[in-house]
C-alpha cells in the first residue's frame, strides 16, 4: 500500500514527481548561490532535505492584496514554486487549496493538531484589531484570533511581506483598521520577517527553504529579517553607486542625467536606507530591479515606509544609519495600551505609534457608531 | 536583440596592474582563488571533507575568468547532466578539482562553482536510489511480463 504522502520523505515525494536526487541537487546549489551561502551548502542541503519528512507548512493570508503570494507563485522560474511545495507540506493555504467553507476550516484545525509545536506558519498581511477584529475575519473567526490559535503550535513564524511583518500599508496613517505586524501580537514563537511589497520570491523560498533545511531560525537582522538577505542595503549594492560617490544625479526622469543612468538619489531614491537584496537577486529571474529601470528605490522592505513622505523627496542625508520607524517590537512596546487585546504589553510611552494607535482607535469607534 | 546579455560590452581587466597571460604572470584575484583550492585539496586528502567555491560571487572579469581556466586546464572527464536544468561538468587539469556549471529550464546560468571532491556530488548515484532500483528490478525479475524478465536481465 503506497504511503500517504504526509509519511514520504522529501526525497520519495521528489521522486515522486518525476525530480531526481540530481535535479534537486540543482535547485538547491541555485538556491544556496543566490542567498550567498557557502557553496556546498547547496549538496549538503540536498541530502538534509531528501532524507527529511516534509515539515507541515500553513499559510494563512490576513489583511492582505495577495501580491507577495503572487510574487511566490509566480516566480520566473517554474521549478522553484514546484520544488518548494514539493518540499514542504503546504497545509493549508486559502488561496490555492481546492478546499473550501467548512472543509477548509476542518483542514486547518486537522493539521494544526497532527503537527502540534512542528509546523511552520506563514503569514501573509496585517492583522486589524479595530472593531474587534472585524475588519477580518474568514470563517466566523477574526484574523487576530486565528492567529493566536495557530501560532501556538507552530515551531516559527514566517511573516512574509510588509504587511505581516511591519503592519505595510494597512499600517499607515491613519490605520483605520487598527492594524498591527505579527510581531504585535504574538510574542511567544521564534518569527523571521520577509519584508517586502512584495518581497522578491527568492527570498521567500530562500527563507522558508533554510528553515526547513536546518531546522534554525537563521541570523536575523535588528527587525527581524534574515541578514543573509536584508544585510546590506540598496545603496551598498548598487550598480549606480559609483555616480553617487562622483557626485553625478540625474535631477529629473527626463534629463541627460537620467540617460545617462546616473544617481537617483535626488529623485526620491531611498536605497541608502533599505535593507533589502534587490539590487543583487534582482527581478523577474534576475533581469532588473527598479533602480536599473530608472526609478529610485521606495523602501518597501523597512517598516513604515508608506509614512516616510514623498517617493520622490530626496531623503535627507541626516536620516541615514537612523531606524527610519520604530522595528515590529518595538512599535509595540510603543503601542502599549494599543494592543491590550494582544500578548504583549510594555512601557506606555508617547511615541508616534501610540499617538496614531489611538487616532486609529478614535477613527474605528466613529466608524462603528455610524455604522449601527 | 531579446536579451540583456546581448548587449555588446568591452571588458577590462578588474586588476590594472595584472600583467598579460602571455607573460605567465596571474592577476591577484586568479592567485587568490588557487591558493584556496590548495588548501581545499590538502583538506580532501586529510579528511575527505569535498569543498567549494562559488565562481558568481567573486568579481572576475573576463580577462580573471579566462586565466583561471588557463591555469586550471582540462582534464579527462566530461559530463552532462540533464535533470531539471543542464549541468556541465568538466575536470580540470588538477586532479580533484571540478568546473560546475548549472543552468535553469531558460537556459540561463544559476550557478558556477569549482568543486573540490573526488567525484561531484551531483554524478555520483545515492544509496537509497541504488537499493530502490535493485528493488524494482528484482520486482520485475520475479514477475516479468512478456519480454520485460529477458529485457531487464539484460540490463
Amino acid at each position: 500500500m503506497p504511503l500517504a504522502s504526509e509519511q514520504l520523505t522529501v526525497g520519495e515525494m521528489l521522486l515522486r514527481h518525476g525530480i531526481s536526487r540530481r535535479g534537486f541537487i540543482q535547485f538547491c546549489t541555485a538556491t544556496a548561490t543566490a542567498m550567498a551561502l557557502p557553496p556546498w551548502i547547496g549538496a549538503a542541503m540536498a541530502e538534509q532535505l531528501r532524507n527529511a519528512r516534509r515539515p507541515s507548512v500553513m499559510y494563512l493570508s490576513f489583511q492582505e492584496c495577495t501580491g507577495c503570494f503572487e510574487s511566490l507563485t509566480r516566480s520566473f522560474s517554474p521549478t522553484i514554486e514546484s520544488l518548494i511545495f514539493n518540499v514542504i507540506s503546504l497545509d493549508y493555504d486559502d488561496t490555492l487549496m481546492a478546499a473550501a467553507g467548512d472543509q477548509a476550516e476542518a483542514a486547518l484545525a486537522t493539521a494544526m493538531k497532527d503537527n502540534f509545536g512542528k509546523y511552520v506558519l506563514v503569514i501573509d498581511g496585517s492583522i486589524p484589531t479595530g472593531a474587534a477584529g472585524a475588519y477580518c475575519a474568514s470563517g466566523g473567526r477574526s484574523a487576530v484570533d486565528t492567529l493566536r490559535e495557530a501560532a501556538k503550535g507552530a515551531a516559527a513564524i514566517v511573516c512574509v511581506g510588509t504587511c505581516s511583518a511591519f503592519g505595510g500599508i494597512p499600517f499607515a496613517d491613519p490605520n483605520p483598521t487598527g492594524a498591527w505586524p505579527v510581531t504585535a501580537i504574538v510574542g511567544d514563537k521564534p518569527i523571521i520577517n520577509v519584508s517586502g511589497c512584495p518581497p522578491i520570491p527568492e527570498v521567500i523560498t530562500g527563507t522558508l527553504l533554510q528553515f526547513v533545511s536546518t531546522g534554525r531560525v537563521p541570523d536575523l537582522d535588528e527587525h527581524l529579517r534574515p541578514k543573509v538577505f536584508f544585510g546590506n542595503t540598496i545603496h551598498d549594492r548598487c550598480y549606480r553607486r559609483p555616480f553617487f560617490d562622483e557626485g553625478k544625479f540625474a535631477k529629473s526622469f527626463d534629463d541627460e542625467g537620467a540617460r545617462n543612468g546616473w544617481c537617483l538619489y535626488e529623485l526620491g531614491c531611498k536605497g541608502p536606507t533599505t535593507h533589502n537584496a534587490c539590487a543583487t537577486i534582482k527581478w523577474n529571474g534576475g533581469t532588473s530591479f527598479p533602480i536599473e529601470s530608472g526609478h529610485g528605490c521606495l523602501g518597501c522592505s523597512e517598516p513604515g515606509f508608506w509614512d516616510k513622505g514623498s517617493f520622490y523627496a530626496a531623503q535627507p542625508s541626516a536620516e541615514w544609519g537612523k531606524a527610519g520607524a520604530p522595528s515590529p517590537r518595538r512599535a509595540v512596546e510603543l503601542g502599549g495600551a494599543a494592543v491590550a487585546a494582544g500578548a504583549v504589553l510594555g512601557v506606555a510611552s508617547a511615541g508616534v505609534s501610540r499617538l496614531r494607535q489611538h487616532r486609529s482607535e478614535q477613527e474605528a469607534a466613529d466608524h462603528d457608531r455610524k455604522e449601527l | 536583440m531579446s536579451r540583456l546579455g546581448d548587449i555588446p560590452i568591452r571588458s577590462e581587466s578588474s586588476a590594472r596592474n595584472e600583467p598579460p597571460a602571455a607573460d605567465g604572470g596571474l592577476g591577484g584575484g586568479v592567485a587568490a582563488i588557487l591558493s584556496e583550492l590548495v588548501t581545499l585539496l590538502e583538506r580532501l586528502v586529510a579528511s575527505d571533507s569535498p569543498g567549494a567555491i562559488d565562481l558568481r560571487s567573486l568579481p572576475m572579469s573576463p580577462m580573471d575568468r579566462a586565466a583561471l581556466q588557463r591555469a586550471l586546464g582540462a582534464g579527462e572527464v566530461q559530463a552532462t547532466v540533464t535533470a531539471q536544468g543542464l549541468s556541465r561538468v568538466r575536470e580540470t587539469r588538477v586532479s580533484g578539482v571540478w568546473w560546475v556549471e548549472h543552468f535553469d529550464q531558460q537556459g540561463d546560468m544559476v550557478a558556477e562553482l569549482i568543486d573540490v571532491s573526488r567525484v561531484p556530488a551531483i554524478l555520483t548515484s545515492a544509496t537509497d536510489e541504488i537499493a530502490a532500483s535493485a528493488r524494482d528490478l528484482r520486482a520485475q525479475l520475479t514477475s516479468p511480463s512478456p519480454g520485460e524478465g529477458k529485457h531487464a536481465a539484460r540490463q
